[in-house]
């Protein structure tokens, strides 16, 4: 089990706790003081993280693309940042 | 101007005062309520978190007990946040969404609708500006946060102007280890964050803070506040999602 916390410059801050097993993530939950728009949006992303490798560029795109189909709106941070800060919690 | 219902500076605990945003939704949702702006203050004072954020991670739960002071997961996003009765006044504006005062660019809508804390600063002489994301400052110093959530067919928008800081005791109600509160860091925060009566140097009451937010958002909005009241529904509404939601354990330490 890990943990990170990144704050995103000129943004906010993100939280992080990992459970990896054979570099994927086994369970994450993703906490902090960012916005997002629906924010039923975060418990399905982080379901939808939970098997994924732990790369930091294919995740960034899966999180990105994840949010394009729900129509979600992220303020205060980006897809790479949530990406960055699993990396970092690994 | 455009006419909205206006809830009067009224005192509420921290579950019902969120319950009541909430339940305002749902009766705009049904076309049952108009755009409303309302004004509130927390007894007891309370700490409200952002929705993300890990109520353990950030609140010092064993003194707020011993304290009396309650703790509450918001539906917005954004950080935690230390209601004093005495040091600050709460609004939340609710408007259906594609309202003018809330576009679709979220940081846009940020801005317009704190233009009218800025404003009710201006009619105390103090000189404000928007930072983005959601902060409202004076003399580069944070007065004024707020949070947004977008559900229910509407846009909901909350803040908090402080009136008084005691950083002393926000630093005990956060979660920062207690051997960490050095009086360094208590000289960071008053560096980034004020109040009115600190800027303005002497006793601000609350009904005057809360006088000029009524005209600084009256203005700054272009909109007639009339003053008004909860429908039943929506006292119903509340009281059932105070109960069922907001003052559960299964809620506020979801994270």
């Amino acid at each position: 089990m890990g943990n990170s916390i990144y704050k995103v410059p000129g943004g906010k801050l993100l939280k992080i706790k990992l459970t990896p097993s054979e570099g994927r993530i086994l369970a994450i939950v993703i906490k902090g003081d960012f916005f997002l728009h629906p924010e039923e949006t975060l418990v399905a992303l982080e379901e939808f993280l939970a098997g994924k490798e732990l790369d930091e560029i294919a995740l960034a795109a899966d999180i990105q693309n994840f949010f394009d189909e729900a129509d979600a709106s992220l303020v205060g941070a980006s897809a790479a940042d949530i990406a960055k800060a699993i990396l970092m919690a690994v | 101007m455009e006419e909205f219902r206006f809830l009067e500076l009224c005192v509420h605990n921290a579950y019902e005062n969120m319950a009541v945003d909430e339940a305002i939704t749902l009766a705009i949702k049904e076309g049952k309520a108009p755009p409303t702006l309302r004004l509130y203050r927390w007894r007891p004072s309370a700490v409200s978190i952002g929705t993300f954020q890990g109520m353990t991670d950030e609140v010092d739960l064993k003194y707020c007990r011993l304290n009396k002071i309650d703790y509450i997961r918001r539906i917005t996003g954004g950080g935690a946040v230390y209601h004093d009765f005495e040091g600050e006044v709460t609004y939340s504006l609710i408007v259906p969404k594609g309202h003018r005062l809330a576009p679709s660019n979220i940081l846009k809508s940020y801005k317009i609708i704190c233009g009218g804390i800025i404003e009710a600063l201006k009619q105390m002489k103090i000189k404000a500006k928007f930072r983005p994301i959601n902060d409202v400052v004076t003399g580069g110093k944070k007065i004024s946060g707020n949070a947004q959530t977008r559900r229910n067919s509407c846009v909901l928008q909350h803040g908090t102007t402080l009136l008084d800081l005691d950083v002393e005791v926000m630093f005990s109600i956060l979660k920062v280890p207690k051997e960490k509160i050095s009086d360094k860091m208590i000289q960071d925060v008053k560096k980034s964050v004020t109040s009115i009566r600190e800027v303005l140097g002497r006793h601000v009451e609350v009904d005057e803070l809360g006088k000029a937010l009524e005209v600084g958002f009256s203005k700054a909005l272009k909109i007639d506040l009339i003053p008004g009241a909860l429908m039943a529904q929506e006292w119903a509404d509340a009281q059932r999602l105070m109960k069922e939601k907001y003052s559960t354990t299964k809620w506020n330490l979801s994270r």
